[in-house]
């Protein structure tokens, strides 16, 4: 590694460092403001979440639908196209296999039953994510307009499928029939109560940055999004490959949303979209549309979640403050050029630093 | 014509990269003149004006205006000491109307409100006064090329400016509109406002300047009344090498022709043929060069040949089949490489390792597979040998191409195009910024490629030594047409050279008919 390929990573971390802790203090100073008993709500928002197994069940189960969203997301940064349709895709795709496991209903073993309703929604996601790719194609329609447009189509259509196909009228909320027991997924892990969703997240993360690092379609995306123009210039199809990483991305998004469903719940009841697409996103970016790191990002967001989950249980502060600590933080972490001084200059010292030495080894040599 | 209006006096301007782009540059404009700047592409016009219009500081020397010494912060400054520019790229808000573009800057208010009767009255006794034909109330985007053109002029006149800037303004007008633009810049004058002409056309230098200035390498090579020279005298004060290189190399046994172009045009967006009718074929073992001024159709014909571009009519053969309507992969596969005129647009993408940059172009390719996977082994010692080959200096091929300097940016190109197995070469540009030592290893593999492996080079280049001393055959580009064709390219003389180039001498079809 060349020194500044290492001032450069070195800084990253700090960066991201420096943020948090940035963060954290102006949290701080927030909380002795406002709240009677500071220091055990900083504490709470820091250890409360790792106090009990259940808790770090908690972070890990919520790391998972994050960690295949931020996956789901890769794709569409990967190749420079902000389809933030995994948003609905996540919701319509719990709603379809709800739906279809209801229709197959007791008879089949779970051996057969997962991987159709897996399949159904994959093909949930690809279809959803095919509207805004094609849209964008053929009439050159902005792809973040249409997609989100078409989040708030889809979740109005997963609430009707629910209503009028499939709606448990013996209970007192809205929810749907129980799906077969077949179709649900086991929590495993004993004491910290995990989803065996935690399975299919591994064997993701694995997968895609398999796809992304070492095949060749991999390697097209990463061309593609980085320089379109450049990728066009040595014969690779700038259009149709961010097509297709828009379509797996969708078919990611889809599992994520299957996962969930089946893995957490027993009715599909979700009245809105769940905002695990948007959360992706901001997985993706933490991540730096690294599919290796994803898993980092999905579990630094679901800890702060489940922090602020706690607070508001046991503190006196609304939980609206502890969106605004998420925010700052994940605001300088994501703020590329953060202290990019700091590491321009730390780059050009080296080079000078650099550049003395070698000219006194030229000395050096002339000398003798 | 004594009064002395603006005088830029010993003007040096370094860039922070090194580039000295003006050296000792003087220029002196007197009142009421319409003055010519001229200079090939790089010459340091556009710096010269730069500085001039405030977008730029000089590292050394002084500007005078109206005989009091100036500096010139911004481009704000320049204005309120009444030097206005006219951009050869009109910056102007097309949704909104011809007054509100004008008046941008210097809006009349009333009532704390823009008052848009008081601009267009304004805007029109202003365009009256130098009898530009223009409505006030029509929309900028509704307006033809040269219409815009006078909105961007009354821009400056409204501003009270006493110095107009034109920055190449006949490039995108029309014959007919060239005209009257002149006619207005020749009122314009004779009101009282200088103007500082900026352009390649001679014939249009000679036509309405009366003094001209050239550049050449950033150097003034002194200013002159234009009824002491002619066309081919000017062309030769412009056009020049400051430092004569030589490639030693043999004549050329040349095979079968590899690409035949046959009367290929070209139409851009506003429906202008800028490849207008050009056939020649590029034999194996050859390299053709393309001189010409930028901007005359040489980007467009790389376009069109790299498979990125698309062309009206006529055809282009690439080993005996046609190009037309087939990818850039399939016309890579037909036997194209192509070495991008901008290396940061085309030819790498900059966060990517040199490694993925290297192998850009192939890794798609069965060879580097293994099952669904690519063959790392096999692609990191290729690029580990190509690496060594071309000399990068890296510390290790996964880092990423933008930390290079623009020498090895370029070797990492040239290792890619140089060894896709192609036996076309298209090389625009290929030693554009970089330092010497590549360039010559770049120039010398060229040329060694064609002798000895048989390679088809067409080689498009604003480098003069370039072009004369890689070239076999030499053909010059004006106006979208191959206008002068030379057997042997280092046998002729630049002022030769110059004089096509720039229009002064066109050559007949007779003449180049053998040569294509």
């Amino acid at each position: 590694m060349s020194k500044t390929q290492r001032i450069e990573s070195t800084m990253e971390v700090v960066r991201t460092l420096v943020g948090l802790v940035i963060a954290y203090a102006v949290a701080l100073v927030i909380l002795f403001a406002i709240s009677e008993d500071p220091v055990y709500i900083v504490q709470q928002f820091i250890l409360g979440p790792l106090s009990s197994p259940r808790r770090i069940g908690s972070i890990i189960n919520l790391a998972i639908p994050f960690t295949l969203c931020g996956l789901a997301m890769c794709f569409m940064y990967a190749v420079n196209r902000f389809n933030l349709v995994p948003e609905g895709i996540f919701m319509l795709s719990a709603c379809t296999v709800t739906w279809v496991a209801l229709k197959l209903g007791n008879g089949l073993p779970a051996i057969v039953m997962l991987p159709i309703l897996f399949v159904v929604a994959i093909l949930t996601g690809v279809v959803i994510a095919f509207i805004p790719a094609i849209m964008e194609r053929k009439f050159n329609a902005n792809v973040v307009v249409v997609s989100l447009m078409l989040n708030s189509i889809i979740a109005f259509l997963a609430v009707a499928i629910m209503r009028y196909t499939m709606r448990d009228s013996s209970i007192s909320y809205i929810a749907s029939y129980e799906i077969p027991a077949s179709a649900q997924m086991p929590k495993i892990l004993g004491k910290f109560s995990i989803q065996s969703g935690i399975i299919i997240a591994i064997v993701a993360v694995v997968a895609v940055s398999l796809l992304f690092y070492k095949t060749s379609f991999g390697w097209k995306m990463r061309l593609v999004g980085e320089n379109p123009r450049f990728a066009g210039a040595v014969g690779l199809s700038a259009v149709s490959i961010s097509f297709a990483a828009q379509l797996i991305g969708g078919g990611m998004a889809g599992i994520a949303g299957c996962t969930e469903m089946l893995g957490n719940y027993t009715r599909f009841r979700w009245s809105a979209t769940t905002q695990h697409g948007f959360d992706g996103l901001l997985v993706a970016v933490l991540a730096k549309k690294n599919p290796a790191l994803v898993p980092i990002g999905a579990i630094f967001l679901a800890y702060i979640r489940i922090g602020a989950d706690v607070v508001n249980s046991t503190g006196d502060i609304p939980p609206e403050f502890i969106t605004v600590i998420q925010g700052i933080i994940i605001l300088l972490i994501a703020a590329e050029s953060f202290m990019s001084k700091t590491k321009n200059k730390l780059i050009f010292k080296a080079a000078e630093k650099e550049e003395a030495e070698r000219k006194q080894k030229q000395q050096a040599n002339t000398a003798a | 014509m004594a009064d002395e209006l603006l005088r830029m006096q010993n003007i040096t301007k370094i860039y922070s990269n090194g580039f000295i782009a003006n050296k000792d540059v003087n220029l002196v404009i007197h009142k009421n003149e319409i003055h010519g700047l001229v200079g090939e592409n790089g010459a340091g016009k556009t710096t010269l004006m730069k500085m001039l219009f405030g977008m730029e500081l000089p590292n050394e020397g002084q500007i005078f205006i109206n005989g009091k010494e100036e500096k010139i912060a911004n481009p704000l400054d320049a204005i309120s000491k009444g030097v206005g520019m006219v951009h050869q790229h009109f910056m102007l808000l097309p949704s909104l109307s011809v007054a509100e573009n004008v008046t941008l800057g210097v809006e009349p208010i009333k009532n704390g409100l823009y008052d848009f009767e008081r601009a267009v009255a304004e805007t029109q006794a202003i365009a009256d006064k130098y009898n530009f034909k223009i409505d006030a109330r029509a929309k900028v985007r509704d307006l033809s090329v040269g219409q815009m053109q006078k909105v961007e002029i009354l821009k400056a006149l409204i501003k009270g400016a006493k110095l107009l800037i034109m920055d190449e303004p006949t490039a995108v007008l029309t014959p007919q509109e060239t005209e009257e633009l002149f006619e207005q810049l020749f009122v314009l004058r004779d009101d009282g406002v200088s103007i500082i002409f900026i352009s390649h056309k001679l014939e249009e230098v000679m036509h309405i300047c009366s003094r001209v200035t050239v550049l050449r390498h950033g150097v003034c090579m002194g200013s002159h009344d234009t009824k002491d020279l002619t066309q081919a005298s000017l062309s030769k004060l412009m056009v020049g090498r400051d430092v004569v290189l030589k490639i030693e190399k043999e004549d050329p046994v040349t095979g079968a022709a590899v690409v035949s172009i046959k009367d290929l045009v070209k139409i851009n967006t506003i429906g202008k043929n800028v490849i207008d009718g050009v056939s020649f074929d590029i034999h194996a073992g050859e390299v053709v060069g393309i001189a010409g001024v930028e901007g005359n159709g040489q980007t467009e014909l790389a376009e069109v040949l790299s498979g990125l571009g698309m062309f009206a009519s006529g055809d282009v053969l690439l080993n005996g089949e046609t190009i037309k309507g087939k990818t850039v992969r399939e016309i890579r596969d037909m036997g194209m490489a192509y070495i991008a005129e901008d290396r940061m647009v085309e030819g790498v993408a900059g966060n990517m390792s040199i490694k993925m940059n290297i192998v850009a172009d192939r890794f798609t390719k069965k060879e580097f597979s293994k099952g669904i996977f690519m063959d790392a082994k096999k692609i990191n010692d290729l690029v580990d040998q190509y690496i060594k080959d071309f000399e990068i200096a890296c510390d290790s091929p996964d880092e990423p191409v933008r930390m290079l300097s623009g020498g090895n940016i370029q070797k990492v190109v040239v290792a890619r195009e140089f060894t896709s197995g192609a036996n076309f070469l298209l090389a625009c540009q290929p030693t554009r910024g970089i330092d010497v030592g590549t360039a010559e290893m770049i120039r010398k593999t060229i040329v060694r490629k064609a002798r000895e492996e048989n390679l088809a080079c067409l080689l498009i280049s604003a480098d003069l030594n370039e072009v004369l001393e890689c070239s076999d055959r030499l053909l010059v580009m004006r106006k979208g047409k191959i206008t002068a064709a030379f057997p042997k390219a280092n046998e002729v003389s630049e002022e030769t050279l110059g004089e096509y180039m720039l229009g002064v001498r066109d050559m007949t079809a007779e003449e180049m008919e053998a040569l294509l």
